[in-house]
């Protein structure tokens, strides 16, 4: 009964999580409008930056010459980008449960195609002076519900030192591979899995790498950003606004990086990152009324968690690597299943007194992703990524030890038509497989893949 | 701006033809030494002369001074009053040999920046022809000629105080024509006219004389700073000056 | 199951591989001649045809697929774009009138340009760098007929005294540095208003008050080596004629007392009480006595 649970919260982590994957990812061609340079100029392959974009976002959106201030701009300049993939996709999924007309719950194939559309996301970020930045992402989804996907304020340079640049609010992670910037867009193929990866049945309502998170950064940079190091302070709330889960759980960001010439092949980097931190394990509750009712921001006996991993960029002149890897744990309390707090509910409620599962263990894991990119020119870029999740140690034992594992495939191209300082545009196409195992309804591996050809476009 | 139609196509065309017959012509009277040919003419403007601005030189109080009595105006289009017309430069543009075409002049001409004020406004050189740049004026100018960009001759540009030594160089290809500016004065306007072969510069009432002509049929082009080019045939004869006149239009 | 799955992946393939033809074909670069050209910069040999993508990538969108500095963005950038088929430039070690050294254009790709839209480029490699300096000139075929000029040579800098920036002042005046730059170096002497480029485009001369950055780098060499070389295409005529190595130096430190931003000079100066040069009362002495021959020729007896 318990592992039939398991599986089906599983399935629905793992359904959740794939249409978690809203790619807000940062093109702006205002941007490009303010300093008249091209995509490219900051980009491998729009939205995935290159080294000059690197360190156009590091400097705070300034290219440091002295227009960054607005007042260099039109008056009539305004930076706001929109972006939208209208798509034609397929998606198809190996094992689902269905009603049948013997009473008895059948498993079959469900595939279905069709046109769509993803959300709209409106981006804005640019200099409201000289070492002032800001940036702004009101997205939407398919159906127009608007949330917040960032709203941050940053002091750049302060002291005129690159080392000091100061940011508060809800922003990206400082992730070399950055999953708002990926290439890939499809249901099974767009997001990392290693940045959201939390075991099959852990409470940890933490620990997306992924996700915008709501806090303050610290990042540091040489002059020409060879040397990048950051460090961020996080409300252990995923992101969500009004700390839901509690107001004492932080968590920690730390990343560094370096970068060095390779003669012909242009300039590898190579980095780590860790996050440390703490999320609730219990939230009270309150009777009084006749019922328990959970108090919001009640979390309480905080846990911790831990994930780091390294990051390299190779380059092999129009060959590239892009390699993260993860080492990943959390507490047994999480594993066991305590912490979780959907739609106001904590299926899981480590009250005073509860005890662990007997032989419960701290779940831990290991994940990596190679993604591979052939920049056959500035306007054509072919990609695949490889990533594999591997549990190495189940928190409850008994649980199979491939139980909750992945392995992820996607590959396509993306294609730029035009190439200029006003708008972005790409015809996108991309295939999608992914394979959790142990996660369909009958205990064995469930797959499922999505085959997508869009148009991607921000303006 | 010369602008170019089909007639001058024709024209140039026909010019090369003529140019090839003169180039082997050439070649059989090559062996007598050049016994000096040489053309006069005349330069008339027909037509009212376009209006010079007056330069105020206020900006510069040691040229206005200068210039106290006299003001001066621009000098686009310099007409006496009987219509000869000064600063042209009448060049042979076609049909000379190449001992003539590399003839450089053996004394340095000099480009003098007086009074806020080139003087002379028009100097025509050979290429590789040493001229002297100097200043005579209490004050600086940046001597700053500026040949087309792209071409064999490059733009310079050099502050020359005042009391500095002179600029001794030269320019290295023809060119019709180097304007040469001063950016602290922007009033001071200049062309140097960089040709092959004997050249000659229309002075006040418009007459010029081309010495040391060798024996020939040649095309003949005057050229004016804002009136453009004209070009005759003309053919030159041993020891027997020959005769060219031009006449521009004013606007 | 499998085979729509599969003919729906080889349509895809077919897309992808017509597309790519396609590209390949917009991509066809015409210009195939001079593609050979090399650059030297220290150990890195640059060659240009490496650089072609680079240069689409980076470059083109203002200087120009053809390198005529009239990329989509040049209407709408102040300065221009450099015109690479002119092969004339502002950042110079050499004479003016002469080319450039591959290292001042490799400097000015890393550097970047301050006052214009043009960024450092450093987060490139440096054979990256390399290799586009040598793009840049596969452009225009005077790098194949011209060698590029002798670089200026720079003698150490001495140390910076009171005497020095005095006698720069003298010189500041002397030059007439002002009539463009202002007797206190705000970019508004007499001719200021009238300046053009070589294209007769209006432009402005430097304004010292405001502008803490040179356009060809801010070291105290970077400065001598402006004025002691002009930058080409632009007013700013060449000293080199008129000015000696060690007077150039005076002149870098009284006009670094001109920059708002601290330094030893600007402490001195205000230790000296320095005030702006009085261009007005000099003309009167200066008129009377024919203007004296170079006066700062001799630079042991120094002018008051």
């Amino acid at each position: 009964m318990v592992s039939a649970r398991r599986s089906l919260t599983g399935l629905l982590l793992f359904v959740g999580f794939l249409l978690s994957f809203s790619n807000s990812a940062n093109a702006l061609p205002a941007f490009a409008r303010k300093y008249g340079l091209r995509c490219s100029a900051c980009h491998e392959a729009w939205p995935m930056l290159n080294y000059f974009g690197q360190k156009f976002k590091d400097n705070g959106y300034q290219l440091m010459n002295d227009r960054d201030s607005p007042v260099w701009q039109n008056p009539s300049y305004w930076p706001v980008t929109f972006r939208m993939t209208p798509s034609w996709h397929r998606e198809s999924t190996d094992k689902i449960t269905y009603d049948t007309p013997g009473g008895t719950p059948g498993l079959r194939r469900l595939t279905s195609s069709g046109f769509d559309y993803g959300g709209l996301d409106i981006l804005s970020a640019g200099t409201l002076e000289k070492n002032i930045s800001f940036q702004i992402i009101p997205a939407s989804d398919e159906l127009g519900a608007f949330h917040i996907e960032a709203v941050n304020a940053r002091l750049d340079n302060v002291f005129n030192s690159p080392w000091l640049n100061f940011k508060m609010g809800k922003f990206e992670l400082d992730n070399l591979v950055s999953e708002k910037r990926g290439l890939t867009l499809s249901a099974n193929g767009g997001g990392y899995n290693i940045y959201h990866f939390v075991p099959v049945g852990d409470g940890n309502i933490f620990g997306q790498i992924g996700d915008n998170q709501v806090g303050m950064e610290w990042l540091g940079h040489s002059a020409n950003d060879r040397t990048r190091l950051s460090v961020a302070i996080l409300s252990s709330t995923d992101g969500n606004p009004d700390l839901p889960y509690g107001s004492n759980s932080y968590s920690a960001f730390f990343t560094g990086s370096h970068a060095f010439n390779v003669g012909k092949l242009g300039t590898d980097r190579v980095g780590f990152y860790a996050m440390v931190g703490q999320a609730p394990t219990t939230y009270l509750t309150d009777s009084s009324s006749g019922v328990p009712v959970l108090l919001p921001s009640s979390g309480l006996g905080n846990k911790g968690f831990s994930r780091e991993g390294f990051v390299g960029l190779f380059y092999f002149g129009k060959l590239d690597f892009q390699v993260v890897t993860q080492h990943g744990s959390d507490s047994k309390w999480f594993g066991a299943g305590y912490g979780d707090l959907i739609d106001g509910i904590a299926t899981g409620n480590n009250t005073p007194g509860t005890v662990l599962p007997a032989g419960a263990r701290n779940p831990t894991w290991n994940g990596a992703f190679v993604e591979t990119h052939w920049v056959q020119n500035p306007q054509l870029i072919f990609f695949q990524r490889s990533e594999w999740i591997r549990m190495s140690q189940q928190a409850i034992p008994g649980t199979a030890g491939n139980f909750g594992n992945i392995d992820n495939y996607v590959f396509g191209y993306r294609y730029y038509p035009f190439m200029n300082s006003r708008a972005g545009f790409a015809w996108h196409n991309e295939y999608g497989w992914l394979k959790g195992y142990g996660l369909a309804p009958d205990g064995s591996d469930l797959t499922s893949n999505s085959l997508m050809l869009g148009f991607d476009f921000d303006f | 701006m010369p602008s170019r139609n089909p007639n001058l196509v024709i024209t140039i065309f026909c010019v090369l033809l003529i140019a090839a017959a003169a180039i082997i012509s050439q070649r059989r009277v090559k062996a007598a030494p050049p016994s000096g040919g040489s053309i006069t003419g005349s330069i008339k403007l027909e037509g009212t002369p376009p209006h010079q601005r007056p330069i105020d030189m206020s900006k510069e109080p040691a040229c206005a001074a200068v210039h106290k009595a006299s003001p001066v105006t621009a000098e686009t289009v310099v007409a006496g009053a009987d219509g000869g017309l000064k600063n042209v430069v009448i060049y042979i543009s076609d049909g000379l040999t190449g001992s003539a075409a590399t003839e450089v002049s053996p004394e340095n001409p000099t480009w003098d920046q007086k009074g806020c004020q080139y003087i002379p406004h028009v100097m025509a050189l050979n290429p590789n022809e040493q001229f002297k740049v100097i200043n005579s004026d209490p004050t600086s100018h940046n001597i700053h000629p500026t040949p087309a960009p792209g071409g064999p001759n490059h733009e310079w540009n050099k502050s020359q105080p005042a009391g500095s030594p002179p600029i001794t160089t030269s320019w290295q290809a023809p060119e019709v024509a180097i304007h040469v500016k001063c950016n602290i004065h922007p009033w001071m306007s200049g062309y140097m006219v960089v040709v092959k072969g004997p050249y000659g510069v229309s002075g006040d009432k418009g007459s010029f004389k081309i010495e040391n002509v060798p024996p020939g049929s040649y095309t003949l082009t005057a050229w004016q700073e804002s009136l453009g080019t004209q070009t005759q045939k003309i053919t030159v004869a041993a020891g027997k000056p020959a005769t060219a006149n031009f006449t521009f239009k004013g606007k | 199951m499998r085979t729509p799955q599969t003919i729906l992946i080889a349509c895809a393939m077919a897309v992808l591989a017509l597309a790519s033809t396609s590209s390949a074909q917009i991509t066809e670069y015409q210009e195939q001649q001079n593609l050979g050209v090399e650059a030297h910069v220290g150990r890195l040999t640059g060659h240009a045809k490496d650089a072609e993508i680079n240069y689409r990538r980076y470059c083109a969108g203002c200087h120009g697929n053809q390198g005529d500095g009239e990329g989509e963005n040049a209407m709408w950038l102040d300065p221009k774009p450099r015109n690479f088929t002119l092969a004339q430039f502002k950042c110079r070690s050499t004479p003016t009138g002469s080319l450039p050294t591959d290292a001042d254009l490799y400097d000015t790709v890393g550097r970047g340009v301050q006052s214009s839209n043009m960024p450092s480029w450093n987060p490139l490699s440096d054979q990256q760098r390399v290799d586009l300096v040598a793009y840049v000139k596969h452009f225009s075929d005077r790098w194949k007929t011209d060698k590029p000029g002798e670089a200026i040579p720079i003698p150490p800098e001495p140390a910076v005294n009171a005497e020095r920036i005095k006698s720069g002042q003298v010189l500041f005046q002397k030059l007439e540095c002002w009539k463009c730059h202002g007797v206190e170096g705000r970019a508004n002497g007499p001719s200021a208003d009238t300046l053009t480029d070589d294209q007769n485009r209006p432009i402005k001369p430097f304004n010292f008050h405001d502008q803490t950055k040179f356009k060809c780098g801010t070291a105290d060499s970077d400065l001598y080596r402006i004025f002691m070389t002009g930058l080409d295409g632009t007013p700013m005529p060449s000293f080199a004629d008129n000015v000696k190595p060690d007077e150039a130096w005076d002149l870098v430190f009284y006009l670094r007392t001109l920059q708002p931003q601290h330094s030893k000079e600007k402490e001195i100066a205000e230790q000296l009480g320095l005030k702006p040069i009085n261009p007005n009362a000099a003309v009167a002495p200066a008129e009377a006595p024919a203007p004296a021959p170079a006066p700062a020729q001799n630079n042991e007896n120094k002018p008051q």
